[in-house]
């Protein structure tokens, strides 16, 4: 086969899977069941960084959101018990719908409009970055982005530790 | 005929057809796998508990699992009321379908790959993650209070053995500098003074505790508990329902030793046997290793098992990481 048809039809499957996990998080009335949404959107990104031919994105973002971000977002669904008839289930009226819809169609309206007035050459196939330059550039060039994003990790884990020692006193 | 006329008759590129005939094939091997480690793990169980296990079907008892399966198959499927019947349906198959490309990169022998990747060891990581959200469908979509606790349990368990599990992986990739499975064999040799568990054999120990743990299987079995939660997250399924837990609970022990015995028993390598036979047995007496913990020890408390993991394996793993580190920069 054709392998820029083939990219093609795969980005229209990714994308479509992206979509639908979307859609499906969105108007899901039950927690989980958005979860599970995400995690067909996670999978549908993972499947576009292998488009892009970075299989190691690929299987990180897999790794990381599937395999240890979902799963602790199910540890928060479970251990607050959010009751299911609360005041976010309840169907929206017209205009508020209506709005809502404008406002999640608009910037990919722009962004559509945008991309067709100046379509990319992106015909050549990407080159796969080895492992090793990927490593060392994310200690060099990148240190920066790199250690401000365990700055905020950590933040959020002294935060956690804190909330959970204020509680365990409070009882 | 060989696949390479065979990709050319069929007017498709070759790795497809490997890829085909090395899932069918794989397929093949998990369900057979399966109907053999039942019967091995009852008749494991028999010795050790000093008890027969079964013998009246077939000779030793062989066609037991054979009978089982009929029976497994021809039951009825039922969904709880009140589940959620799309999640409920949902979690076996999650269970089961990455097996597949988990035993894709494994490197059988020095030719006999499924599928080459060259991130094969990051592959295999990343889909693991998919059983702990299987057993949390599973809990959550049974509507019963002991399969959601099944789940809770799981949820803790997994992500405190994820971490010195993952930190144990990581120092035998940096001795060896890659994460593809086949070039970790490489840099094995045919001995057992020349694998990379006697140069890393505190990461082999973390390595098995945690694939233990993440396989829920005894002593560390708490999301099905069966004497506390009667099956946990596996309650209310019926039928192949709970066939394809089983199912995929038996590939992941292949999934979980053949990773072991390719980073830490030097793979398909060793002295006057062909390769595919030396992987197999390696990674047979790992399953075996496994099951006789299983019939060894009690179950462990939960607060036990999470002490074990974060006060004792993580630090562990830490610093046999540092010190892997320290000693391929001075080497």
């Amino acid at each position: 086969m054709n392998q820029t048809l083939a990219a093609q039809l795969l980005f229209a499957l990714y994308a479509l899977v992206i979509l639908a996990g979307g859609l499906a998080a969105v108007l899901a009335r039950n927690l989980v069941r958005a979860m599970v949404g995400l995690v067909m959107t996670l999978f549908g990104v993972a499947g576009l960084y292998l488009l892009l031919n970075t299989p190691f994105m690929a299987f990180m973002q897999i790794l990381i959101y599937v395999g240890a971000v979902v799963v602790l977002i199910f540890f928060a669904i479970m251990l607050t018990r959010s009751p299911a008839g609360g005041e976010e289930a309840k169907p929206r009226a017209g205009r508020q719908a209506l709005l809502a819809g404008l406002a999640g169609l608009a910037p990919a309206a722009v962004l559509g409009a945008a991309l067709l007035a100046n379509p990319l050459a992106s015909a050549t196939r990407p080159a796969e970055v080895e492992l090793k330059l990927l490593g060392a550039h994310l200690l060099t060039s990148y240190v920066l982005a790199f250690e401000l994003i365990s700055v905020v990790l950590f933040i959020a884990m002294a935060g956690a530790v804190l909330l959970g020692f204020t509680r365990r006193k409070g009882q | 005929m060989n696949l390479h006329t065979l990709a050319k008759s069929l007017g498709v590129a070759l790795p497809l057809v490997q890829m085909v005939v090395g899932l069918v094939a794989l397929a093949a091997f998990v369900g057979l796998n399966a109907v053999l480690l039942v019967w091995m793990e009852r008749k494991v169980a028999g010795h050790f508990q000093r008890r027969p296990g079964p013998y009246e079907v077939g000779p030793w008892g062989l066609l037991q699992t054979v009978a089982d399966a009929v029976k497994l198959v021809a039951k009825q499927l039922f969904t709880p009321p009140g589940g959620d019947r799309t999640l409920f349906w949902t979690a076996p198959f999650t269970a089961f379908l990455p097996v597949f490309v988990m035993l894709l990169p494994l490197p059988w022998s020095h030719t006999l790959t499924a599928f080459p990747v060259n991130l094969g060891l990051l592959l295999i990581l990343a889909f693991a993650g998919l059983n702990v959200l299987a057993l949390c469908l599973a809990g959550w979509g049974s509507n019963n209070k002991w399969a959601l606790i099944g789940a809770a349990r799981a949820v803790a368990q997994s992500v405190a053995y994820e971490i010195p599990l993952l930190l144990a992986v990581l120092a035998v990739v940096f001795l060896t500098g890659t994460l593809d499975l086949g070039l970790i064999v490489a840099c094995q040799g045919d001995m057992p003074w020349e694998w990379l568990g006697a140069s890393q054999p505190l990461a082999f120990v973390i390595y098995v505790v945690c694939a233990v743990a993440e396989t829920n299987r005894a002593p560390f079995d708490l999301p099905e508990a069966e004497s506390e939660l009667t099956a946990g997250f596996h309650t209310e399924y019926s039928g192949m329902g709970f066939g394809l837990f089983f199912l995929a609970e038996y590939a992941n022990m292949i999934v979980v030793s053949a990773v072991a015995t390719t980073l830490f028993l030097g793979g398909w390598k060793g002295p006057v046997l062909p390769g595919p036979w030396w992987f197999l047995l390696k990674v047979y007496a790992l399953i075996f290793l496994i099951m006789w913990f299983r019939w060894t020890y009690p179950r462990t408390r939960f607060d036990q098992l999470l002490n074990l993991a974060w006060k004792w394996l993580i630090p562990l793993a830490l610093v046999n990481l540092l010190a892997t580190a320290v000693l391929v920069e001075l080497a």
